[in-house]
């Protein structure tokens, strides 16, 4: 699903931020990136869903390769992946119906097609209740959920999630946790970047860790567990 | 994917642009609705001193003189001849007649001319020219093509009245021109300014819609539809401006200035014409400015 070859990326005048990343990410995976501030997971993600450009190597995505992707081609491998953010990047001023639907305005969608889908995306993320509130009336873990909701509402096969629980306390943590799991488990390809090893131990997901902008392991759950409670 | 759907997602938002920022979008729908009302206010003065002159210039009159010899059958002749070259009018002024005007423009002095010891006038033809051949050049060589004619001894259009009230006419119009060009600039820049502000109101939505898959036109859509919307609502309060204009300042004016302009002035201020071309040229300004604004700062 997701290659990198020899990525790197650097910024003029800057040590490189993410040097020589081999990484192959299979379909249905799920993967944390962690290791420290700093270390180049949130540049690694961002490469992916073309907020940046390699400066160096190849990155395919589904196939496709979006080192040399046109800009007019962005839009549409966006629309094949949703990306979560920890500071939400919610609209305050739409309801929490109207920001998950927002994706599916962008593409066209019919608003009775549109409608049917949010409700069933809020549902899926426990939110139907909430579907005419406002944003920020809702807790961190309930903003979350939305964001998640607008990331998956158009079915994407790739999920991205920056520091997805950042924000939030242990118990709304393990909310969104399993709510990745179960995205995860109905087929799509999760990537988490977290520098919160409790989640390690706790998922037992193949980890890949970063410093410095290198790889500097890739582990299966169950040994990045171990070394954990090590 | 339903081109209905994303018309109407478009109007949402670029309606929704117009609730967003209501300060700013009333910036720029008074600053088109001010340059579209003085454009109107003056196409109309403009139509109103086309008018004047065109009546100015009906008073011009192209006099061929003829030879005092010619029998009446040729002098007749000569007059069909004229009529067709000139497309107007042609009335025969008998010597005698002539006298008698001169005469009675003279005033008092006009009965000195009774001791002449004879009638020093020619006969002529007074020839009333067609609007459209009024310019100076063609009157000139409608005069040349005259003088030739034989038993034609001279010929007299008022070269000099014609040629200034020419110049005034082309003068004006350049003037009017370069100040419209000014206004239309200035506006153009407000409009885009203020939907550049709009637009950075909007950034974080923007950068939501780059994300999850909008093409740049797509994001780009709504804020010229916010464009052209702002052009149509200045053009329409510009309308409604000329309108209240005509009906409160307009009688004072047609009776000031009656003397000169005729019946000219009693027109309505907005004529359909003038509304049609006034809501084209706010919905160009809008989509103009908009475009401007999304091209420098919607770099997305």
């Amino acid at each position: 699903m997701i290659q990198m070859f020899h990525v790197y990326k650097a910024y003029p005048g800057d040590p490189p931020v993410l040097s020589d990343i081999n990484l192959h990410v299979e379909k249905g995976e799920f993967i944390f990136l962690t290791g420290p501030s700093g270390a180049g997971k949130t540049t690694l993600l961002k490469l992916l869903f073309c907020g940046e450009k390699a400066t160096k190597g190849q990155i395919l995505v589904g196939g496709r390769n979006i080192a040399r992707i046109r800009e007019s081609a962005i839009p549409y491998l966006r629309r094949n992946i949703g990306v979560v953010f920890q500071d939400f990047k919610l609209l305050p001023q739409r309801t929490v119906e109207d920001n998950v639907a927002f994706t599916l305005d962008v593409l066209g969608r019919p608003r009775a097609e549109a409608r049917e889908k949010v409700h069933r995306m809020l549902k899926l993320v426990g939110l139907e209740h909430k579907a005419s509130s406002y944003p920020l009336r809702l807790s961190g873990g309930e903003q979350q959920r939305v964001v998640i909701a607008r990331a998956l509402v158009n079915d994407p096969t790739i999920l991205l999630a920056d520091e997805p629980t950042g924000n939030l306390d242990p118990a709304l943590t393990v909310e969104i946790m399993d709510l990745l799991n179960q995205v995860n488990i109905r087929g799509t390809t999760v990537l988490v970047a977290t520098h919160d090893s409790t989640l390690l131990a706790r998922y037992q997901k193949r980890t890949v860790r970063l410093e410095r902008g290198f790889i500097v392991s890739d582990e299966d759950g169950v040994k990045a567990a171990r070394r954990m409670a090590v | 994917m339903s081109a209905l759907a994303k018309v109407s997602y478009f109007w949402r938002s670029a309606t929704g642009g117009l609730r967003h920022s209501p300060f700013v979008h009333f910036i720029a729908i008074t600053t088109i609705a001010i340059a579209l009302f003085a454009a109107g206010l003056a196409r109309t003065a403009g139509s109103a001193l086309d008018g004047l002159l065109a009546s100015l210039g009906g008073e011009v009159e192209v006099t061929v003189y003829l030879a005092p010899e010619l029998a009446e059958d040729q002098v007749e002749a000569l007059r069909t001849q004229l009529e067709t070259a000139s497309g107007g009018r042609a009335v025969l002024v008998k010597p005698e007649e002539a006298l008698e005007r001169l005469a009675r423009e003279l005033g008092d002095l006009g009965d000195a001319l009774s001791q002449l010891p004879e009638n020093p006038l020619p006969p002529s033809l007074e020839l009333s020219v067609a609007p459209e051949r009024r310019t100076p050049e063609l009157l000139e060589r409608l005069s040349l093509q005259l003088r030739a004619l034989p038993g034609v001894t001279g010929v007299d259009y008022g070269r000099e009245a014609v040629e200034r009230l020419t110049a005034i006419a082309r003068a004006l119009q350049f003037g009017g021109l370069v100040a419209f060009a000014v206004v239309l600039f200035a506006t153009i820049i407000i409009v885009s300014a203020t939907l550049q502000l709009a637009i950075y109101a909007r950034r974080e939505e923007i950068e939501i819609q780059k994300l999850v898959g909008a093409t740049d036109r797509f994001v780009k859509a709504p804020f010229l539809i916010e464009g052209l919307l702002q052009g149509l609502l200045g053009a329409a309060v510009a309308l409604g401006g000329l309108w209240a204009f005509g009906q409160l300042v307009g009688p004072t004016l047609t009776s000031l200035f009656s003397f000169l302009l005729g019946p000219t002035s009693s027109e309505p201020m907005v004529r359909a014409g003038l509304a049609l071309e006034l809501i084209f040229a706010g919905g160009l300004l809008g989509l103009v400015g908009s475009f401007i604004a999304v091209g420098r700062f919607l770099r997305v």
